[in-house]
């Protein structure tokens, strides 16, 4: 079937390597989102599965075969650019048809693809335009028109949303969504913007300097992050990150940070730290402050951003900056009053201090 | 109230953008003195000019100069030969430089095609003087390269600057050899701001090198072609005159005798100044004409214009 496999994939520019050596496999239908900060190399890794981007080693397999050595129209793929690469002097209808007739497909099999694909995106009154006369969104929507209409096994999109302005995003975002249910064809989607990446993917790629950090659902990254790096990518706001000393017993560790103390989960690795330094995680949204508890953790409060059902409390624990998110229903005149926290220890992620790498978690 | 307001906001955009104003001011300069001043000179074409008169005080005669003009054989056949010059200038000189562009665009060795263009572009800084030269010497029947290979093949040789039929295919070929690397510059830079991406996807499209010149690249340089082609059109009446000025002979006038030859040849060399400002003034309404009506079509089927 249409996967595709990454094995150790390299990707060099003279001495310097962009891609180091990744493996990554891409199951048929699946749609993943390959994120990291800019320049990690998630588009020349795109790239060279594309075959824009020559590759220095390893080998990228679609479909069962390696396609090192073919050509990029051999390779059965379509590419979505960021700045949409669409012909200027040509309307709708044959920027969508031109991939059709570079390959000599019969006239009226053309337009009839070509129809059915204005239809799907919603483009069938502007066929007859040129590029320069539509919106952001409906050039976005030709862009992917010219993908999908060759019905190719494999959509590869390099950030195709950055270009457009946040509402019109999120509505894109969702219309991909919907036209991956429909086609069901397998998907490589790069981005930077984590929300894109949780929102699309059945699985997320988490890249960074070359190197996957982090492969999983969206849910796995966010519950579960490998380490410091994924924990404060995922998420937004991200994981609260702060360096605490182990104290108590192996069955009840304890993090001390300055005055305040604070539960951690008991975890095999932990009963070897007490006594020095690790890296604490908790998510802003499971820092709770609305419910009574004993074990309250005090912050100072600095600001409170209200987003409507939801608010931001900016505070500081003993100096570190600590973000609790919130509901705001019937709590809104109580926010500015808030002065602590408490925290599930089962929800309390501890990381090594030294490798950023999470404690109680095999695998990843 | 209305103009005075507008008057404020020219004084006020003057204050603020001052300083673009200060570097137009050589290029405005170097246009009055050297294009506008001497145009005051033109109305010798009106007049019986005579050195001693000077310009104000020769007589007003009219139209005689260019009656005079029309009914000369040497006038008449002097605009049929630059139209015919130009006209072949712009069949094979034109798209000269375009072709070299996409030629060149295609060359993915770096070295080799910076080599390449180095080449081409060098006989564009090279004086007319030793262009025309190069261009006698190799063209002479007795050393000339062209005549000893003719002779390989057992054909006589032909002396071929005297010969009228052969004026204007040397004549041509010369100035595309002359212009056309250096032609292709701005060509090239139109290529260079075709964004990449488009023929990215026309790879993953399947599509091969001579598609992506013919369905990107050519359209995507269109606009500058077209601007290109305005400029040109305009320029027709305008044949390299130093060029042919170097090469003719009395022997080829019969088809290398353009307009400007002509009026240089009348004005400096015979002293009718006023009949050749007539002649020249002539030659500049017809190519004013030309520029006009080029535009005009331009930006009515193509949506591309000079002004
Ligand atoms: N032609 C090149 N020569 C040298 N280095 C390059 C070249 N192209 C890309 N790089 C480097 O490779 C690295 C990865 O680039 P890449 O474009 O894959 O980043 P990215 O993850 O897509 O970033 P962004 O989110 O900004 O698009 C960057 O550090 C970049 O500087
Ligand atoms: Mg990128």
């Amino acid at each position: 079937m249409s996967g595709v496999q990454l094995s150790q994939l390299v990707k060099r520019y003279g001495d310097i390597e962009v891609v180091k050596a990744i493996d990554l496999e891409v199951q048929p239908h699946e749609f993943v989102v390959l994120v990291g900060p800019s320049g990690c190399g998630k588009s020349t890794t795109l790239r060279m599965i594309a075959g824009l981007e020559e590759i220095s080693a390893g080998s990228v397999t679609i479909n069962d075969r390696v396609v090192n050595r073919v050509a990029p129209k051999d390779r059965d793929v379509a590419m979505v650019f960021q700045n949409y690469a669409l012909y200027p002097h040509l309307n709708v209808a044959d920027n969508i048809a031109f991939g059709l007739r570079i390959r000599k497909t019969p006239k009226d099999e053309v337009d009839r693809l070509v129809a059915e694909v204005a239809d799907i995106l919603g483009l069938t009154d502007y066929l007859k335009r040129r590029p320069a006369d539509l919106s952001g969104g409906q050039r976005q929507r030709v862009a992917m028109g010219r993908a999908i209409v060759r019905h190719p096994m494999v959509f590869l999109f390099d950030e195709p949303l950055s270009n457009l302005d946040a509402k019109l995003r999120s509505q894109m975002r969702a219309e991909i969504k919907r036209l991956h249910k429909r086609l069901d064809v397998t998907s490589i989607y790069v981005t930077h913007d984590q929300v894109e990446a949780m929102t699309l993917a059945d699985r997320i790629v988490v890249m960074n300097d070359g190197l996957i950090e982090q492969v999983g659902t969206p849910m796995d990254l966010f519950l579960n992050p490998a380490n410091t790096f994924v924990a404060g990518f995922i998420g937004s706001p991200p994981m609260n990150q702060f360096d605490a000393l182990v104290s108590g017993s192996p069955e009840a560790p304890i993090a001390e940070i300055g005055d305040q103390r604070m539960a951690l989960p008991s975890l095999p690795e932990l009963s070897e730290r007490i006594g020095s330094k690790v890296t604490v995680g908790i998510r802003p949204e499971h820092a709770q402050v609305l419910t009574p508890s004993e074990h309250l953790v005090h912050v100072q409060l600095e600001i409170v951003e209200t987003l409507g059902s939801e608010a931001l409390l900016h505070t500081t624990l003993e100096n570190n900056p600590f973000i609790i998110k919130t509901e705001t229903e019937g709590y809104y005149s109580k926010l500015e009053e808030v002065s602590a926290f408490s925290v599930d220890p089962a929800q309390v992620k501890v990381f090594d201090i030294e490798t950023g790498r999470v404690f109680g978690q095999s695998g990843a | 109230m209305q103009p005075e307001s507008r008057i404020n906001r020219i004084i006020h955009h003057l204050q603020r953008e001052w300083q673009i104003y200060v570097m137009l001011l050589p290029t405005i300069i170097w246009f009055i003195v050297f294009l506008y001043k001497p145009m005051y000179g033109l109305q010798i074409a009106f007049k019986d000019y005579s050195i001693f008169r000077g310009v104000a005080k020769s007589p007003w005669i009219g139209l005689e100069h260019f009656e005079y003009l029309f009914s000369n054989d040497q006038f008449i056949r002097a605009v049929w030969n630059t139209i015919k010059i130009s006209a072949l200038n712009l069949l094979f000189g034109f798209p000269a430089p375009i072709i070299l562009a996409l030629m060149f665009n295609e060359v993915l060795h770096a070295t080799y095609k910076k080599t390449a263009q180095t080449i081409v572009y060098l006989p564009h800084f090279i004086s007319s003087v030793i262009i025309a030269g190069i261009v006698i010497t190799a063209f002479s029947p007795s050393v000339g390269i062209v005549n000893t290979v003719l002779e390989w093949f057992g054909i006589d040789s032909i002396y071929f600057l005297t010969k009228p039929e052969w004026f204007r295919p040397i004549f041509v070929g010369t100035g595309i050899w002359q212009e056309a690397g250096f032609g292709s510059i701005v060509f090239l830079a139109a290529i260079a701001g075709v964004s990449p991406s488009l023929y990215e996807s026309a790879v993953v499209d399947g599509a091969n090198r001579w598609q992506m010149m013919w369905k990107i690249t050519i359209p995507s340089i269109l606009p500058t072609i077209i601007i290109m082609l305005i400029i040109r059109i305009g320029n027709i009446m305008e044949v390299s005159f130093e060029l042919i000025i170097l090469l003719y002979q009395p022997a080829t006038y019969e088809t290398a005798d353009v307009v400007n030859t002509f009026v240089y040849r009348q004005g400096l060399q015979n002293g009718q100044y006023d009949f050749a400002a007539a002649a020249g003034l002539f030659n500049a309404l017809v190519a004013f004409v030309l520029v006009m009506v080029a535009n005009t079509l331009s930006r009515r089927y193509s949506r591309t214009s000079l002004w």
